[in-house]
C-alpha cells in the first residue's frame, strides 16, 4: 500500500510546497510511490489519515501549537519543509525586533488583535523526524528526502557547509569575485545552487552544526565587510539558531 | 678518453635524443592541430579556458578557447579520472542484480596540463594502484593522452619549484614549451608521437637553439616562485613527526579552520571518497555513486554508533598535513604535495598554506633547540595485484535470530554456494539494497561450512534495515576484508579473550575456531562482559561454554535492574581479570570491545604483567571501500581495513590515533 502523504503550512511563503507542484514529470512518477491525501496549494480534498506530513512554515503564535501537535498525533514521520520550518527561516528576523513593533508594523491600529510570539522553526514545538532544508527547497533534495523514507532510511543531510560543493562544482569563490558569501559555515545540500549562478550564498540552509562562526566573521571583514554588515549577513537566516529567540 | 670527453660523449647523445623526442610546430599550426583533435568526433578533447576570472579545464569546441598562458586552474584534472561523483555500477532493488555501468570508450585528450599536475597524476596512479588496482580510475587513466604545458605564469601561490614539481620529465605523452611564435614539443611516449603525427601537419625537428631555449625557459620557471620555504623540504617528514604532540601549536594554527574542505577538495593528490546509494524514483535501480570526501570535514571519521574518531578541528586539521608530509611518504617514498598553491589560494582565512605552517614549524623547532635531519628515504615495497571489485556477491539470510532487542545474528549464504573464505577476525561489506553498505565482522569460524554468520546491532540505515530482512531475502557480499587473527600463531599458546559487549562478534569467530580446533591451544580463557543482563550476547553458547572443563569462562554486567535476574559478577569487564589465573608468558590476551574500553584492560593486563606483544586487540573504525583505498579508516598512518582491523598492541601503542 502506498503511504499517505500530507502537506501544510505555517507562517510562510508557500514557496517550498509550490517547489513540489513544480516536480512536473516526476511529479507523476512520485505519485507512483505515495498517495496524497491533502495538499491544499493543489487539491481541494482533504483528509486527516495520513503517514508522512510535510510542514512548511514557522511557528509564530501560540494557537498554531495545537495544530502543529495534532498533526504530529496524526502522522507517523514529520518533515520540516523550508528554512521557515526548518530553523525559523526569514521569520526570524524579527526576533530582533520588539514584538510590539512588529505588529504595529503590519497590522497598524489593528495590532492588538493579532496575537504573536517569536518565530521559531516547528521542531521547537514537536518532534521532526526529517528536514528538507532551503528557502525555496531544492526539487532534487525533497526527492531524495522522500526516496529515503520510503526506503526507511534516516535522510542523509550534509554535515559539512556549502564550500564543499561549491568546490566540486568548480565555482570561481564568491569572495573572488568581490561578494561575501556565508556558505562557509552553511549547511549544503543545495549543490550550492545560488553560488552556481554567480550569486552569493545567503545563508538559508541554516548552519553547519559546529560553525566556526567568529573565524567567517574574521573574513567578511578581512575581506572589506563592516562589523555591522558582517553581523547583518548572519541575521538573515540564522536568527533562531543564533539564540535570537 | 678522459672523463670529460667521455661526459661530452654522453651529452652529445643526451642532446640527439633529445632532438629525436622534440618537435616544433608554429601557433597556426598548433592552432591547426588543436582543432583536427577537436574536429574528430571519436575524441574527447579537454583543455584549459578562462572561467570568470579564473581558470578551467573544460571540453573544448575550439582551439581559440585554449588558455595555455594560464595560472592554474581552479580544479586539477584529476577530475577527469576521479570523478566529483561516479557512478560505479547499478542494480536492481528488487533483487539487488547488478550490470556495471557502461565504460567510457571514449579516448580522452588533456591539453594544458602543468608539469606540478603531471606529478600529481602519478602519485594518484601508485595511490589506486597499491595492493589492488582501482578499475574505474585506470579505465579512464589509460585512455587518456595528456598534452602538458611548462608554465607561463605561475600563481602567486605556487611552491611547486619546492617540491621539486614545477618542470617534469615524464608522465606526460606530450609537453609543450611557449617559444614565442612557435611551440617546442617534447616527445613523451608513443601515444603523444602517434597523435602529433597523425593530427599535426608541418612538424619539424627541433633545433639546437630550440632545445637551449626550453632548457632556459624551464630554468626561469624554477625561479619563478613567489613562496619561500626557510629549510630544504625533504626535512618536511621528521619535522613533522617532532611536531605531531605539540597540540598546542596545531591549536593556534588551526583556530580560524572553518572545517569548510576547501584545501582537500581542491588538492590534485587528495583521493578519499564517500560510497552511496542512490535509487532512482520509480524505486526499480539503485546507483552505487562514489562522491569525493575530505578528512577535514567533521564527520569524516565517524561511525554508525556517533563515535567520532577525529572529532576535533586540530585533530584533522593535523591529519591533512601529517597525511601529505609523512603516512604517504612512509608508505610511497614520496612527499604527497606538489606545490600547487591551490589549498591556499582556496581558504578565506588563510591558513592552509603548507609554506607558512612549515615554515613555522621549522622555526618553531630551531626555537625548541630540536635538531632535524632528513630522514632515510623510506623502503618502499608496493604490491599490487589485480582490479579492486566494487560489486558484491549476491547472498540469502538463511537464518535470523534475534539476541537482544537491538542486536539480531544473521547466518548468511552465498548465492553461487561458494565458501566466504575468510580468517577468524576478518569482516565483510554488507549491502543492504537501496541502503547501502557497512563494514561488519563475521561472527561464525571458518571451520562452519556452506554459511557465515554475522552478529549486527542496530545503528545506521544498513543495519536498521538489515534488521527488518528475512530469511529469504537477499543482500550483498564484498569481502572478507582486512587481515584477521593469526591463528597459526597462536597455535600452543594459553588464550585470554576479552570481549565487551558487540565485542565478542569477531572474537566469537577466533573463539570458535579455537573450540573446533581445541587441541591445538592452551589453557583458554573467555571474559565477556556489557552493559546489563538482557543485553548479553549468545547467551545459550555462552551457558554451554560455561559448562566446558577445558574453558575458563566469566562473565558480568555493568549493572543489573531489579527486575532482570543475574546471579554473576556486577562490574565493568576489568572486574573479571583479577578473578582468572594465567601465566603472563605464555598467555595471549585477545581483546575487542567498545572504544573506551581498551585502555582500562589494556593496563590491568599490564598490571598482570602480561607482556605487550601478547596483547591482541581487535579496532572499529569507518571501513568504507573495505580496501585502503576511501581513507576513512585511517588511524594515523595505518589503514584499519587493510592493515587491521587485529593489531599487536605492541605495534600501534606507539600509535596515538588507535586507542
Amino acid at each position: 500500500m502506498k503511504p499517505k502523504v500530507a502537506f501544510f503550512d505555517f507562517a510562510g511563503c508557500e514557496g517550498d510546497q509550490l517547489q513540489v507542484a513544480n516536480l512536473e514529470e516526476e511529479l507523476l512518477t512520485l505519485l507512483g510511490q505515495v498517495e496524497v491525501v491533502s495538499f491544499r496549494e493543489v487539491m481541494k480534498e482533504h483528509s486527516d489519515n495520513y503517514d508522512i506530513a510535510f510542514i512548511e512554515g514557522s511557528c509564530t503564535r501560540l494557537q498554531d501549537e495545537d495544530r502543529l501537535k495534532q498533526i504530529r498525533k496524526n502522522a507517523k514521520i514529520v518533515v520540516a519543509i523550508g528554512s521557515c520550518a526548518t530553523i525559523g527561516g526569514i521569520n526570524s528576523l524579527r526576533n530582533y525586533k520588539e514584538l510590539d513593533e512588529v505588529r504595529r508594523t503590519v497590522y497598524g491600529e489593528n495590532a492588538k488583535l493579532f496575537d504573536t510570539y517569536a518565530a521559531r522553526p516547528i521542531d521547537a514545538v514537536i518532534t521532526v523526524d526529517a528536514y528538507v532544508h532551503g528557502c525555496p527547497i531544492d526539487r532534487d533534495e525533497f526527492l531524495q528526502v522522500v526516496k529515503s523514507l520510503l526506503l526507511g532510511k534516516r535522510p542523509d543531510i550534509p554535515t559539512y557547509p556549502v564550500c564543499v560543493e561549491c568546490k566540486k562544482n568548480e565555482n570561481v569563490c564568491a569572495f573572488e569575485r568581490g561578494q561575501y558569501c556565508v556558505g562557509t559555515v552553511t549547511r549544503a545540500g543545495c549543490n550550492s545552487c545560488c553560488v552556481n549562478q554567480g550569486t552569493i550564498c545567503w545563508g538559508c540552509r541554516g548552519l553547519v552544526d559546529n560553525p566556526n562562526e567568529n573565524s567567517h566573521k574574521e573574513v567578511l571583514i578581512k575581506f572589506g565587510l563592516t562589523v555591522d554588515d558582517a553581523i547583518g549577513k548572519f541575521k538573515l537566516y540564522f536568527g533562531w539558531q543564533e539564540g535570537k529567540r | 678518453m678522459g672523463t670529460y670527453a667521455l661526459l661530452w660523449q654522453d651529452i652529445c647523445g643526451f642532446k640527439s635524443e633529445v632532438r629525436r623526442k622534440m618537435k616544433i610546430l608554429s601557433k597556426e599550426d598548433f592552432s591547426e592541430f588543436v582543432n583536427s583533435l577537436v574536429n574528430d568526433e571519436s575524441l574527447n578533447v579537454i583543455g584549459v579556458k578562462s572561467k570568470g576570472n579564473k581558470f578551467a579545464f573544460g571540453p573544448l569546441e575550439s582551439a581559440n578557447e585554449l588558455r595555455l598562458d594560464y595560472d592554474v586552474t581552479l580544479l586539477p584534472p584529476k577530475k577527469y579520472f576521479f570523478p566529483q561523483r561516479e557512478t560505479l555500477f547499478t542494480y536492481s532493488l528488487a533483487n539487488g542484480q547488478s550490470a556495471k555501468n557502461p565504460a567510457e570508450t571514449k579516448a580522452t585528450v588533456i591539453i594544458g596540463v602543468h608539469p606540478y599536475d603531471i606529478v600529481a597524476l602519478f602519485h594518484m596512479d601508485e595511490i589506486f594502484r597499491e595492493t589492488k588496482s582501482d578499475p574505474y580510475y585506470f579505465e579512464k587513466r589509460n585512455s587518456t593522452v595528456i598534452i602538458g604545458v611548462n608554465i607561463q605564469k605561475m600563481s602567486k601561490w605556487n611552491f611547486s619549484p619546492f617540491m621539486g614539481c614545477a618542470t617534469v620529465d615524464y608522465g606526460y605523452d606530450l609537453m609543450l614549451t611557449d617559444l614565442g611564435n612557435r611551440y617546442a614539443i617534447s616527445v613523451g611516449s608513443q601515444k603523444g608521437g602517434e597523435l602529433l603525427a597523425k593530427y599535426a601537419k608541418n612538424v619539424t625537428s627541433a633545433l639546437t637553439r630550440d632545445i637551449t631555449l626550453v632548457g632556459q625557459k624551464k630554468r626561469e620557471i624554477v625561479n619563478m616562485s613567489n613562496q619561500k620555504f626557510d629549510f630544504p623540504t625533504d626535512l618536511i617528514p621528521e619535522l613533522l613527526k617532532k611536531t605531531y604532540g605539540e597540540s598546542g601549536f596545531w591549536e593556534e594554527h588551526s583556530e580560524k579552520c572553518l572545517a569548510c574542505g576547501s584545501c582537500v577538495l581542491v588538492c590534485p593528490t587528495c583521493y578519499c571518497f564517500d560510497v552511496k546509494d542512490n535509487p532512482d524514483l520509480s524505486m526499480e535501480n539503485v546507483e552505487r555513486i562514489r562522491t569525493w570526501d575530505g578528512c577535514l570535514l567533521e564527520d569524516f571519521a565517524k561511525i554508525a554508533s556517533g563515535e567520532n574518531f577525529r572529532p576535533t578541528r586540530p585533530t584533522r586539521y593535523r591529519h591533512r598535513y601529517f597525511k601529505k608530509g609523512k603516512y604517504l611518504f612512509d608508505r610511497f617514498g614520496f612527499i604527497s604535495c606538489v606545490g600547487c598553491g591551490r589549498c591556499s589560494s582556496n581558504c578565506l582565512p588563510n591558513i592552509a598554506n603548507p609554506v607558512d605552517l612549515f615554515n613555522d614549524m621549522y622555526h618553531e623547532s630551531l626555537n625548541m633547540g630540536l635538531h632535524v635531519a632528513a630522514a632515510a628515504t623510506p623502503e618502499v615495497n608496493i604490491q599490487s595485484e589485480g582490479n579492486i571489485d566494487y560489486v558484491p556477491r549476491l547472498a540469502t539470510i538463511v537464518r535470523k535470530e534475534q539476541m537482544t532487542a537491538n542486536e539480531t545474528l544473521f547466518e548468511i549464504k552465498l548465492d553461487d554456494s561458494s565458501e566466504l573464505g575468510h580468517k577468524p577476525g576478518q569482516f565483510a561489506e554488507i549491502s543492504v539494497f537501496g541502503i547501502g553498505e557497512a563494514p561488519i565482522s563475521i561472527s561464525s569460524p571458518p571451520t562452519k561450512k556452506g554459511t557465515f554468520e554475522i552478529c549486527v546491532r542496530k545503528l545506521g540505515n544498513v543495519t536498521n534495515k538489515l534488521h527488518t530482512l528475512k530469511v529469504g531475502d537477499k543482500v550483498g557480499v564484498r569481502g572478507p576484508f582486512g587481515n584477521g587473527f593469526d591463528t597459526d600463531a597462536l597455535k600452543g599458546k594459553d588464550l585470554l579473550f576479552v570481549a565487551g559487549g558487540l565485542g565478542i562478534a569477531p572474537l566469537r569467530s577466533l573463539f570458535n575456531y579455537v573450540l573446533d580446533n581445541r587441541k591445538d591451544y592452551g589453557h583458554v580463557v573467555l571474559l565477556y562482559g556489557c552493559k546489563e543482563p538482557r543485553e548479553l550476547l549468545f547467551s545459550e553458547e555462552m551457558q554451554a561454554v560455561s559448562r566446558r572443563p577445558d574453558v575458563d569462562f566469566k562473565s558480568t554486567v555493568n549493572w543489573c535492574p531489579d527486575n532482570e535476574a543475574w546471579g554473576g559478577n556486577i562490574g565493568v569487564i576489568t572486574t573479571l581479570i583479577p578473578q582468572v589465573s594465567f601465566d603472563p608468558d605464555k598467555i595471549y590476551a585477545i581483546v575487542c570491545g567498545p572504544p573506551v574500553m581498551y585502555k582500562y584492560v589494556i593496563a590491568d593486563l599490564k598490571g598482570r604483567k602480561v607482556p605487550d606483544d601478547h596483547i591482541i586487540v581487535s579496532l572499529e573504525r569507518r571501513m568504507k571501500c573495505g580496501v585502503g583505498k576511501c581513507g576513512h579508516c585511517q588511524i594515523n598512518e595505518i589503514y584499519v581495513c587493510k592493515d587491521g582491523p587485529v593489531f599487536n598492541y605492541s605495534k600501534i601503542k606507539g600509535i596515538p590515533e588507535a586507542l
